[in-house]
């Protein structure tokens, strides 16, 4: 049966993969970027299909107003040499590897659905996916794993600044030391 | 109150971790950041040991935290055993940054943070909370890979470890996408629940068990998904080795544990049949004889190590198959193992620190040459350590794989153990081929020499892992009662 809903799904769905795949192949870092905001979009039109408005709309502020336009930036930064150039070693393999790896992703969904048997997940309460219950969620019934992931972001920002710190203050290794020819007793 | 005494050990090693880092962004000087590391990994794992003796039964309102995280003996044991690793890793790089001028003090704090991840992971019973450790202390390890900037060698063997690692936990969560859409749970214990129930023959469900076996035998590194880690371990400043050697497999091993007994510990998913043992069992016997092959064929010491590392991956994964009969003595040998695994391999990543100073980095076994005869107080330890990995008494190594192989045959795994006993002769060669080159060797004219390097850390690391190989080695039977009451039970 097609409903409104199943056409809008696959609406979302269909932009979400083109955006992928312009992300993935486009060689211009621009038409990329624009492929990744693409894809983020589609994203967010998925989790509204959801009720989820609230993920929504961070979705899009989040990911497209701010990280895609980061990116945007440092590729202006960067210029023409952003640009790379065509690098054909190895495109058998790399192809080879891709077609495999899909057919696999296909196999596993086609054994997925064709066997699943479809269990009712718990029901949505009425104002599932506003600013209110999330928070209410995230503060009563997640509180702790929003807790330990203060953790996940202070290595991801430590490990950040590690990192990009590295070229300071570190020498060339020595060279090492020839050993002396040994006298003979 | 209770559940704060019960958390102690996070709340500890928390706060610890902030304070080493507002220590490194404020203060002046650089030089207690390893020993103020080594402090609050201590103190930790004292905490923990100390709730294990206070007993947490006597503790109320646990169920506060659950299932997120579950505070049992099985968490303490990791909890112990994370600390002890990562606080040798921490006295190792208090020696190793300062030599090879990378004395940056984030390096403590990452070890810090992605120590409190793996201890995350120990704990979890929800698959969210497992990912999110999961994902803490594999961040950390990236970064602290990525640390030697200036060696294109490191920056290789981060990049690869970052993108493999990424991918796997991508795979990883598809497989736990699908289990929460065929069981409804995201919790371990409800997950099991409904496979108990009968979901268990839900395609869905087998699916997702062969992607999370995917990205769990991805995080401990054994042979198909091992590609990565001798890049990994080469190019990584030898600390951050003993981190991913040590607590890295650690929590990998409390993570696929924790998913295999609680989560899929019925009847069918431990049956050979129709489960999950025979295709760890294939993975393991695959793991240690290519791992064993080629690390016979290294000529750099780290390598070696690192398929080392590959190979006890694999004996491990015997204790784990081992569960499926006997699993409160094969659950306690392979707890045991990782114990024994964890001196072992930490002591003889700091004694190859011990054997080389700036720019004379011991790397390869030439190296290492007739060093036996020229530095004798540096090439014992590292002689051995390497005997207690190649598992020759009276050293741990004896006893982890003892017990790991009599949980296998008691079990009545027999052609395992058999594949399992002559890997570990085999394994035996390239250890010895350490001490061949230490003491029978000499370099030869216009080598590079090693000249050991002096550090209070490292002789320190060396000599608490030097007294818990004997200790451990000698008499065993005391901490493997602890580990037989840390085991997890199917279920």
């Amino acid at each position: 049966m097609v409903t409104l809903g199943t056409v809008y799904f696959y609406i979302c769905a269909a932009l979400a993969l083109g955006g992928a795949l312009a992300a993935v192949s486009a060689r211009n870092p621009i038409r990329g970027a624009m492929g990744l905001l693409v894809l983020i979009l589609a994203m967010a039109g998925l989790f509204l299909a959801l009720h989820a408005q609230f993920l929504a709309a961070i979705q899009l502020i989040v990911y497209a107003g701010a990280i895609v336009v980061l990116f945007l930036f440092v590729i202006m930064l960067l210029g023409p040499s952003a640009t790379s150039q065509r690098d054909l070693r190895g495109l058998y393999p790399r192809v080879f590897s891709g077609v495999l790896f899909v057919l696999a992703a296909l196999a596993t969904m086609v054994l997925v659905v064709r066997g699943a048997k479809y269990v009712v997940l718990p029901g949505t309460p009425r104002a599932f996916g506003s600013i209110d219950s999330f928070g209410k969620d995230l503060f009563n019934s997640g509180l702790v794993p929003f807790e330990l992931s203060a953790a996940l972001l202070m290595v991801a920002v430590l490990g950040a600044v590690a990192v990009a710190k590295g070229k300071q203050g570190e020498s060339k290794a020595l060279p090492a030391e020839p050993v002396e020819p040994q006298e003979k007793h | 109150m209770p559940l704060a005494l019960a958390l102690s050990p996070f709340l500890v090693l928390g706060f610890g971790a902030l304070l080493i880092m507002l220590a490194e962004a404020f203060g002046s000087r650089r030089g207690g950041m390893a020993l103020g590391s080594t402090i609050v990994l201590f103190a930790t794992g004292l905490t923990a040991a100390g709730l294990w003796m206070y007993g947490l039964e006597n503790l109320k309102g646990l169920e506060a935290v659950a299932p997120w995280l579950l505070l049992d003996r099985f968490t303490l044991f990791f909890q112990m055993l994370l600390c002890l690793g990562s606080a040798l890793a921490a006295l190792t790089a208090g020696g190793y940054l300062p030599e090879h001028e990378l004395d940056r003090g984030e390096f403590y704090a990452l070890l810090l943070f992605a120590t409190f991840g793996a201890m995350m992971v120990s704990a979890s019973g929800d698959l969210l909370t497992l990912f999110l450790g999961l994902e803490t202390m594999s961040l950390g390890a990236y970064a602290m890979t990525a640390f030697r900037k200036a060696s294109p060698r490191a920056t290789e063997g981060a990049l690869k470890y970052f993108l493999l690692g990424s991918f796997a936990a991508a795979i990883l969560l598809y497989g736990f996408a699908l289990l929460y859409g065929a069981t409804g749970h995201t919790d371990l214990a409800g997950i099991s629940k409904v496979l108990r129930a009968g979901a268990v023959k839900d395609p869905m469900v087998v699916t997702s068990l062969v992607l999370i076996l995917v990205g769990l035998v991805f995080k401990v590194s054994a042979v198909p998904f091992h590609a990565w880690t001798p890049d990994a371990y080469e190019g990584a400043p030898t600390p951050a080795t003993t981190y991913m050697a040590v607590v890295v497999k650690a929590g990998a091993f409390a993570m696929m544990l924790r998913i295999l007994l609680t989560a899929f510990g019925d009847a069918q998913s431990m049956s050979w049949s129709a489960g999950w043992p025979p295709v760890l069992a294939g993975i393991a016997v695959l793991t240690m004889t290519v791992a064993n092959l080629v690390a016979g064929r290294q000529e750099s010491v780290k390598r070696m190590l690192a398929y080392s590392s590959i190979a006890h991956a694999g004996y491990l994964l015997v204790g784990v198959v081992a569960t499926m009969r006997a699993p409160q003595q094969a659950g306690a040998s392979v707890l045991f193992y990782l114990l024994g695994y964890t001196v072992s391999t930490a002591g003889a990543f700091a004694a190859l620190v011990l054997c080389g100073s700036r720019g004379r980095e011991t790397v390869s076994y030439e190296d290492l040459a007739g060093i036996g005869r020229r530095h004798p107080a540096v090439a014992l330890p590292l002689a051995f350590f390497a005997l207690s990995l190649a598992g020759i008494p009276p050293t741990v190594g004896f006893f982890a794989k003892w017990f790991v192989f009599r949980a296998a045959v008691e079990s009545g795994f027999y052609v395992l153990t058999i594949v399992a006993f002559l890997n570990s002769v085999l394994g035996a060669y390239y250890y010895i081929r350490v001490l061949v080159y230490m003491y029978m060797r000499e370099p030869a004219v216009g080598a590079p020499v090693a000249v050991p390097m002096r550090s209070g850390y490292v002789v320190a690391a060396v000599i608490l892992s030097a007294v818990m190989v004997i200790v451990l080695g000698v008499a065993p039977s005391d901490t493997l009662d602890v580990a037989v009451a840390a085991a997890l039970s199917p279920g």
